[in-house]
């Protein structure tokens, strides 16, 4: 048995090779038919996995060629053939595998093999050999009903990759909708459960993938889906670098590119590692962008290193050599020092990290003042090194920096170690500009000075303070000292009419600075002339006096009045006025205040462009020092933001440019010569806009002489100097129905069949206009706007006027003073009212307010009161009031305001029929008249009068009552046949006119003088008052007077 | 022998720990019941709004579609219902929130892990926090009603609170389950604010009636046995969606 198992084996090793040995010689193809072992899926990664034999095989290697076969569905569909070749040992297990596009879940696949001998030590093997036999490839899946299953159910891939998602569908299940996040989606049906759909080119959507879902119109709600995790592509690092800064550690860095993390643990970051190839070492990085390399080996000087990042999906690598010291990154400079040697010098010093002496650096030396690099050089240094700035800027803050390299070879520069500092003050070094500005003020020059701060540059240092010394040229050893605090740029002086120099310096803490002069002489305040004619005169006799050139003028009274004011003002200020004085003066000191009453230098008009004005001159003398433009905004304000310009001794033009030019502003520019003396000579005045405009106001108009047919229309308010534009003029625009214009005005027809009459004013000084030919009691209006090269002013409302009437006037000049004399009247009786009342009318008392009188109305009950029917009277007793003996009775009494009426006392009789020289009056009361036609019950009736006295109440009104008795009485006297006449008794419970009422005495018998009775009277209803003055018999009174009755 | 020591010490140090958090949440605890209502009321509101985590996520996971967001909707992940909760005596209740959110907190940690860069999805953290700090309250006002949390018997619908393992599902699948999940989460903060707020009104209702009936007696009587309502029987009316 043994024996046995042993020769088995022999003798198959001796068959073997002699049957191929055979098969050699008989020529037969040999044939090696591979064997498939395994065929294995990979669902996630749609892999499949084959790994086969080759039996039989006789050598111990061969090499061999593979066909592999994959067909799709069925056998005979056949997707794929690729041809492998490889070397073959005996008994070797061979892989190979394949990705298939479709999930291996929704079809299946076969699969099978066949080789070939492609080895030259061997015999070709002319042709394949069979095929294995077809292996299927499946993946067991049962999808219930109503249901659906997506295949892959995720899947990692990269950007603008392809991707085939494949559907199995449940039983029942039909109408199957895809949508790719919010887009639909199509497939293609495979058979009857499977179906495609392919997605080429995806792209990244999110980290958290791109959802895919489907969903059936019969199923459950629930989507069916899966998640594609697009990954971006890996990007290959840029700008890889190693260098080395102290030669123990290399700083390698790279730029990464995108970060391809996806989430729901799809794929992390990708990762970096290096690979040096000399050492062979390898290290993977903690960081993204750089990697930090220890020098473990000091003799190295080359270095090969790889840098690979890798994803799930690519791996990139880039690779640098690269000897060490050329990578030399040094560090930034240390212990740099700055020390200032004076205002204008700084050393500085530095140290570098360095390997040793023999190593040469290149350093990069900088001043940096404000942010700009001032200045910039390059020094070849060892381990220490200085460097020295000059030319420096005194009080200035600079900033100075060094950086050094290798020199030998240059990789980078290090970084900057930098240091500031300051360089300490100095005196300033440049002269203020200065100007002036000098007006006559009571008899003296109040002058204005103006500088402008020195540049930095040129202050060297913080100014403090400003000197002033004012030399008297007169007195030259009288000079005063001001001084003017920082940073006033500008202050004011009072001086008198002499000639002065002014030293004008500014200190800081280290010096003063070289000083400005200006002379002034004594005419500065009348700058506003111009020397001409006699300007030739001086310079025949520079030397001439006062007052030889006072005869030199008298003889040419042309040029100027000796006696005029500019004359007199020429004193310098002295107390000494007069000849003896101004002898004492020469010409070149005292002509200008003399020669200014000459020629007025005239303003000329310019324009000005935006950009500003061009001011050009005519030179007064050929040695000017040299030129100065001042110039400020015409305005209404009395301040003037003084500008200045000066300019060189050739200059006869200049272009004058500011920010602070606006158009519509009036700017006055004045050029002034400056003398070798320092002294100052106007030459021009020019004012002009940079823009002129339409003028911003029209004039408030003032109507005169209004009459009814022109009136007159004036503005003189309206300043034209201070306008948006210079002034040409006016237009008058005036407004009427069916008027007729003037003929020097244009005549322009309204829609509203008005007419427009425009007048147009071409002198801007003349400010009023006379409008004529006007109808009267007519409407008009009108509107007066100036107008400029810009335009006219705003269109504003017209003003109305109404013509008067022809007569009005008249009518005017008559009831005016007619209505103030009544006026005057009615105040003064107003005034004297009381007194005339007192005098005239004095106050009677109402009989009706009497206590009495309301003690009887207040007893209601009529059987209180007796009744007159009831009495009987026996006696009749006039009651006379009488008059205390003080009173002096006017005979002629005053008549009641109210309710007397005046009757001509001749028609009154008196007792004995004659009539008294003393002249009355009498009343007659309607009051009473009135009340006794209205009390009816017990008044008077207008009716004959035939009730005895017994048969009148005792209790009526006194007034009645006493009428009554005045009846019978006056009846008594006359014995006149009246008793059939029909009377109204008109009484009066007359108060005294002269005395107190209180003292009326009723049993007074005797007449008394100066009673208080007024005079009564009766009278007849029905008569006329004419008949009743013409009826004596009808008429009675009793007179109370003195002495009368 | 070696594995097992590393396992006791880990063991021991989260035994520590959490008795020390324990501890800590102990000394913290505020001795006022109102305001401490107040609080847990004002912590369920906030994170019973989906504004605080779920249209977050819903964005970040693109399922902002109306079938996904229909889906995410409509199957939500059960939590105890309004009515359960309402059911539920104090004592239970105060348990019950604490065990949901025991393992709410459990699956917003699983949750995390999907999301290496928490920088993306910040509010998940945040809610964490915001869960931990409601469970130290509810730690609080049991206390301060002399009750020990205890692991209540799971209810019907409680069971859901947890996602199911058996079987891994696909990352489609996933993300729409934790989405409603978050979806019941929300709904069910939204609860316990309205039975914290009930409890306030009745507190307040109680306490101008009748200062001396307060909790206690209903706490008492809630802690003899957990007896849901009959409502709460019913599967379907446990489940709810968040406001």
């Amino acid at each position: 048995m043994a024996f046995s198992a042993v020769l088995h084996p022999a003798f198959l090793l001796v068959v073997l090779p002699l049957k191929a040995s055979l098969s050699e010689v008989l020529g037969e193809p040999f044939q090696l038919i591979p064997e498939i072992l395994t065929v294995s899926i990979q669902s996630k990664l749609q892999q499949v996995n084959l790994q086969w034999t080759v039996p039989n095989l006789t050598h111990q290697e061969l090499k061999m060629g593979f066909q592999i076969e994959i067909s799709r569905m069925n056998a005979s569909n056949i997707i794929w053939v690729e041809d492998y070749s490889t070397t073959v040992k005996r008994n070797q297990v061979l892989h190979w595998n394949w990705k298939s596009e479709i999930p291996l879940e929704c079809v299946t696949h076969f699969i099978r093999i066949r080789a070939m001998v492609d080895d030259a030590n061997y015999p070709p093997q002319n042709s394949w050999s069979n095929w294995s036999s077809w292996k299927e490839v499946s993946v067991q899946v049962s999808v219930a009903p109503n249901t659906l299953l997506i295949f892959p159910k995720s899947k990692l891939l990269e950007e603008g990759s392809n991707v085939t998602i494949c559907l199995l569908y449940g039983q029942y299940l039909y109408n199957v909708s895809c949508m790719l996040q919010k887009e639909p989606i199509h497939g293609e049906q495979l058979d009857s459960h499977v179906s495609l759909i392919k997605l080429n080119n995806v792209v990244f959507h999110s980290h958290s993938g791109t959802n895919i879902y489907c969903q059936a119109m019969n199923a459950t709600k629930t989507p069916f889906g899966t998640v594609l995790f697009v990954s971006k592509v890996l990007e290959e690092p840029k700008n890889f670098s190693c260098e080395t800064q102290d030669f123990k550690t290399l700083k390698c860095s790279w730029e990464p590119g995108v970060d391809t993390a996806l989430t729901w643990s799809q794929q992390d970051s990708q990762n970096y590692t290096l690979y040096e190839s000399f050492s062979g070492r390898s290290e993977l990085s903690d960081h993204r962008n750089s990697h930090n390399w220890k020098i473990t080996e000091e003799s190295q000087e080359t270095y090969n290193f790889t840098l690979t990042t890798e994803n799930n999906l690519r791996k990139r690598s880039v690779n640098i050599i690269f000897n060490l010291t050329h990578r030399v990154h040094l560090k930034a400079p240390h212990d740099v020092t700055l020390e200032t040697v004076d205002a204008k010098k700084a050393n500085m010093t530095w140290k570098m990290h360095s390997r040793g002496d023999n190593y040469i650096l290149l350093c990069q030396v900088e001043l940096q003042h404000e942010t700009e690099v001032i200045h910039e050089c390059n020094v070849s240094v060892h381990m220490s090194a200085s460097y020295l700035f000059s030319d420096l800027e005194p009080d200035t803050e600079y900033k100075a920096r060094v950086r050094c390299a290798d020199a030998n070879h240059f990789w980078k520069w290090s970084d900057w170690a930098q240091k500031a500092f300051s360089t300490p003050e100095a005196a300033p070094s440049q002269a203020l500009d200065v100007w002036r500005q000098v007006r006559s003020e009571n008899g003296s020059h109040v002058v204005t000075l103006f500088w402008k701060p020195l540049l930095k540059s040129q202050a060297n240092g913080k100014i403090v303070s400003y000197n002033i010394v004012v030399e008297n040229q007169d007195r030259p050893s009288e000079a005063e000292h001001y001084s003017v605090q920082a940073p006033a740029l500008g202050t004011q002086l009072s001086l008198d009419m002499c000639s002065y120099k002014i030293h004008i310096t500014a200190n800081n803490s280290m010096g003063v600075s070289p000083e400005s002069v200006m002379a002034l002489s004594n005419d500065s305040g009348h700058a506003s002339y111009r020397v001409n004619k006699v300007e030739a005169i001086s310079h025949l006799k520079p030397r001439l006096t006062l007052m030889s050139l006072l005869t030199e003028l008298q003889k040419n009274p042309g040029i100027v009045n000796p006696q005029s004011p500019a004359m007199k003002r020429y004193t310098c200020g002295q107390k000494a006025n007069g000849v003896d004085m101004l002898r004492s003066h020469t010409l070149q000191q005292c002509y200008p205040s003399v020669l200014a009453a000459k020629e007025e230098v005239h303003e000329k008009r310019i324009k000005g462009t935006k950009d500003g004005f061009h001011i050009s001159w005519e030179p007064l003398s050929g040695d000017a020092l040299g030129y100065v433009v001042d110039w400020c905004a015409h305005s209404r304000d009395q301040h003037c933001d003084l500008k200045w310009k000066n300019l060189g001794p050739n200059t006869t033009s200049t272009n004058i440019t500011s920010d602070a030019f606006k158009p519509g502003v009036r700017y006055n520019f004045r050029i002034f010569e400056k003398s070798v003396q320092q002294n100052a000579q106007l030459l021009e005045k020019q004012t002009g806009y940079t823009q002129e405009l339409a003028p911003l106001e029209n004039p408030k108009v003032i109507i005169n002489n209004f009459t009814s047919n022109s009136f007159i229309l004036s503005w003189p308010g309206y300043d034209s100097d201070f306008q948006s534009a210079f002034i040409e003029g006016y237009r008058v625009y005036l407004k009427s129905k069916e008027m007729q214009c003037h003929p020097k005005g244009k005549r322009t027809s309204l829609s509203d069949n008005s007419v427009l009459c425009e007048y147009e004013i071409k002198d801007p000084e003349q400010k009023s206009f006379t409008v004529e030919n006007l109808q009267p009691e007519s409407l008009y209006e009108f509107l007066v706007t100036p107008y400029t090269s810009a335009g006219q002013g705003p269109n504003e409302t017209f003003t109305k006027v109404t013509t008067p009437d022809e007569n009005s006037h008249m009518l005017l000049k008559i009831i005016l003073p007619m209505t103030l004399c009544v006026l005057l009247i009615v105040i003064a009786c107003y005034w004297k009212s009381q007194w005339v009342k007192e005098k005239c009318y004095p106050d009677i008392p109402n009989p009706y307010k009497s206590s009495i009188l309301s003690l009887i109305k207040s007893k209601k009950n009529p059987h209180l009161i007796m009744n007159v029917k009831d009495c009987i009277p026996d006696v009749l007793e006039v009651i006379n009031k009488v008059e205390g003996p003080k009173t002096q009775c006017i005979v002629s009494g005053k008549p009641h305001n109210e309710d007397v009426s005046i009757k001509p006392p001749s028609s009154v009789p008196t007792e004995d029929g004659s009539s008294g020289p003393v002249p009355f009056m009498f009343f007659e009361n309607f009051t009473y008249d009135q009340s006794a036609f209205d009390s009816g019950s017990h008044g008077l009736n207008p009716g004959p009068l035939k009730d005895t006295p017994g048969q009148l109440g005792l209790l009526t009104p006194p007034d009645k009552l006493l009428n009554v008795l005045e009846k019978d009485y006056m009846k008594s006297l006359a014995e006149s046949p009246t008793e059939e006449t029909s009377l109204i008794y008109v009484s009066q419970l007359a108060s005294p006119m002269c005395g107190d009422k209180d003292s009326l005495v009723t049993n007074s018998p005797k007449p008394v003088h100066c009673s208080g009775y007024k005079r009564q009277m009766a009278v007849p209803g029905r008569l006329p008052s004419l008949a009743l003055s013409e009826s004596n018999s009808l008429t009675s009174m009793i007179l109370l007077g003195q002495g009368e009755q | 022998m070696r594995a097992q020591l590393p396992q006791r010490t880990l063991l021991s140090l989260a035994l520590s720990l959490l008795f020390l958090s324990v501890a800590r949440t102990t000394r913290r605890c505020p001795s006022s019941f109102p305001q401490l209502l107040s609080q847990l009321q004002s912590q369920a509101n906030i994170t019973g709004d989906t504004g605080s985590l779920l249209e977050p996520y819903i964005r970040l996971q693109n399922l902002n579609t109306p079938t996904l967001r229909a889906a995410c909707a409509e199957f939500p992940v059960t939590f105890p219902s309004e009515d359960t909760l309402r059911a539920l005596s104090k004592p239970r209740f105060l348990s019950t929130v604490q065990a949901t959110l025991g393992r709410v907190l459990q699956q917003l940690s699983a949750l995390a892990q999907r999301f290496p860069k928490t920088r993306a999805f910040p509010e998940l953290e945040k809610t964490r926090g915001n869960v931990q700090g409601i469970r130290n309250n509810v730690f609080c006002i049991a206390q301060l009603l002399n009750h020990s949390l205890e692991t209540p018997k799971p209810t019907q619908a409680s069971s859901g609170a947890s996602l199911s393992t058996a079987t891994t599902p696909s990352i489609f699948q996933t993300k729409l389950d934790s989405c409603r999940f978050l979806w019941g989460y929300h709904g069910f903060m939204g609860s316990v604010g309205k039975v914290f707020q009930e409890w306030r009104d009745g507190s307040n209702r109680s306490r101008r009636h009748s200062p001396r009936r307060g909790l206690l007696p209903a706490w008492r009587k809630g802690a003899s046995r957990i007896r849901p309502s009959r409502s709460s029987q019913s599967p379907m009316s446990r489940v709810q969606a968040p406001r």
